[in-house]
């Protein structure tokens, strides 16, 4: 028989970590306080460096806290460390896995460890093959996966013994748009079903599309936390942004200009955009390069004329 | 809770999802041993080496000392019985080290995070490994020895004989292993790679490996006399010599478990602390 559910699947109190010698100790953590909700998805947002990892490697057990105290589906990280294990799944950074097995191998042996029953080993792992889309690869060697199918063979690994709670730490970096757009669908779907997710990420979109709370750390410490609409309500009111074809060229700016005076909006910023590669890759192939500008509004009108950007408000 | 539709990290496969029962010592060392012997057949490039080298060596060493068999009291008359048995004590010790090398790079990948991760007996980690390093030995012995006996190779107590040598082949591939894990879990890089197999070249070479004790002088047989190794070589030349004798057995064996008990005592320590 099972615990009652955990109001709170994830929590941290003070949770610091210094490396290196007293002389020279860089503090990577420096009290993070964290409360995830069951059945979230709750974003870690922050720039490289800015103690994500860290935090994640604490509360999934590989490191121990200087400071602090977590505890993970009820159990504390550092005294109860087998207990957390055997509740949470956890994909790395970088989706470090063997190149030298299979993907069917590699599931065989994630169950093995986590104590799968030999009966239901290779239905369970047939079920995940199929669940993210690698049933074709199963028996390839995984050095000769692209960096999508790897990330998903490493979320399929993470799920081996059914988690409630699922660390994800970066799971798209480095992904083109469409395995990004996949994976983010399974995470979804994950959450649906019930699991708790803890997804660090360096992309605002990512924590915006998937995140019900978003925490923001820097150099160690979170400076805001809630959800991406409290976040956002909090740093102004919002504003508008219109593109406008310019077809007689970047001199039209001015008539544009003087039109929306004349209607009394109250111009904020206002922008020229030439059309880039970036613009003819998106025309020919129907989407953007990845890490090419936001990917939401195209630089150009459709007739690839200049357009005037401009966020204004009446 | 028990998995049913809907369920957590969805499945339709029943067993307990809200904790893994966690695997057990022997399923998990048997997983990651079976891992371990895959890599011979799928990177031969780390495996070759440790086969090649004691052939190379024995062929080399017996060709090119082959007159120290006319020294006064020498204890056979074919070199290559001298150094064949050196050269399987060598070979298994670069096996042991190699999975010091295959644990570095597991940990320099990050693979070694997901396996730290699982419920499993931390032990397995380095149980596994052993396990398939002592196959690993198996397969270097028995093609070192082949090699040797085509070369002019007798062994002179048959079948006690070949049982000595792989037990003091399995013996230095334990403690190398041990020794391999701990600097690998010390270091966490290719620091370690260099430490294992200078350390381990020595220990092996400052004993009796290329003339017996009697012969040696000076500080080298002070040092090869207390080498426990040296107790180690004479329990693996028994059956190339002369009859095995239980007391030429028993001082290898006492070498072989005490420092193997150290070099895994060494690995098990770092292991725990990898997450301080």
């Amino acid at each position: 028989m099972s615990d009652p559910p955990l109001d709170f699947p994830i929590t941290a109190t003070g949770l610091v970590r210094h490396f290196g010698p007293e002389n020279n100790r860089v503090k990577a953590v420096d009290g993070v306080d964290l409360h995830v909700s069951a059945g979230e998805i709750f974003g870690f947002l922050g720039p490289n460096g800015a103690g994500k990892s860290t935090t994640v490697r604490m509360l999934t057990t590989l490191l121990k806290p200087t400071a602090g105290s977590a505890t993970v589906a009820g159990f504390d990280v550092v005294t109860q460390a087998d207990r957390v294990r055997r509740s949470i799944g956890v994909a790395l950074q970088d989706a470090a896995i063997d190149p030298l097995m299979t993907g069917n191998e590699l599931l065989e042996l994630q169950a093995v460890l986590y104590g799968i029953p030999a009966a239901a080993v290779r239905r369970r792992a047939d079920e995940l093959l199929e669940r993210v889309g690698l049933t074709a690869a199963a028996d390839r060697r995984v050095g000769t996966y692209s960096g999508g199918m790897r990330r998903r063979l490493d979320l399929a690994l993470s799920l081996i013994h059914q988690p409630t709670v699922l660390f994800l730490d970066e799971p798209t970096t480095g992904l083109d748009p469409m395995s990004r757009i996949t994976l983010w669908e399974e995470v979804r779907r994950l959450n649906r079903e019930g699991t708790t997710v803890l997804l660090t990420t360096q992309y605002l979109e990512e924590a915006d599309q998937l995140a019900d709370r978003v925490a923001i750390i820097d150099n160690g410490v979170i400076v805001q936390q809630g959800t991406p609409t409290e976040l956002k309500a909090a740093v102004g009111a919002p504003s508008l942004l219109v593109s406008v074809g310019l077809p007689g060229g970047a001199a039209q700016v001015t008539d544009v200009v003087r039109a929306l005076d004349e209607q009394g909006v109250k111009i904020q910023h206002l922008e020229l955009s030439e059309p880039s590669l970036d613009d003819v890759f998106a025309a020919a192939t129907g989407h953007r390069l990845e890490g090419a500008g936001t990917g939401t509004e195209p630089a150009t009108d459709h007739e690839g004329a200049p357009a005037v950007k401009r966020r204004g408000r009446r | 809770m028990t998995a049913t539709s809907p369920s957590p990290a969805g499945s339709t496969v029943s067993f307990d999802s809200a904790s893994a029962p966690g695997g057990t010592l022997v399923r998990s060392s048997r997983g990651l041993a079976l891992r371990g012997l895959r890599s011979i057949v799928r990177l031969p490039s780390a495996f070759l080496p440790a086969m090649m080298m004691p052939i190379v060596q024995a062929i080399a060493f017996s060709g090119t000392f082959f007159a120290i068999t006319k020294i006064p009291g020498f204890p056979t008359d074919r070199s290559i019985n001298w150094y064949l048995p050196l050269a399987c004590c060598m070979g298994s010790g670069f096996s042991g080290v190699g999975m010091g090398f295959s644990t570095v790079r597991d940990l320099e990948s990050g693979f070694f995070d997901r396996l730290r991760m699982a419920p499993s007996p931390p032990l397995s980690l380095i149980l596994g490994p052993l396990l398939a390093c002592w196959l690993r030995v198996m397969i270097v012995i028995s093609t070192v020895l082949v090699v040797g006996f085509s070369f002019g190779a007798r062994l002179t107590d048959g079948a006690l004989g070949l049982v000595a040598l792989y037990v003091a082949g399995l013996g230095v591939s334990t403690i190398a292993a041990g020794w391999g894990l701990g600097l690998a879990y010390v270091f966490g890089d290719m620091r370690a790679a260099a430490l294992m197999q200078l350390t381990l070249f020595n220990a092996l070479f400052l004993t009796n490996a290329q003339t017996p004790l009697f012969i040696m002088t000076g500080w080298l047989h002070e040092i090869a006399r207390v080498n426990p190794f040296t107790n180690v070589l004479r329990l693996s030349r028994q059956g190339f010599l002369g009859e095995v004798t239980w007391g030429d057995t028993w001082g290898g064996l006492a070498a072989i478990v005490g420092l193997s008990a150290v070099t895994l005592w060494f690995a098990r320590r770092g292991l725990d602390r990898l997450g301080d």
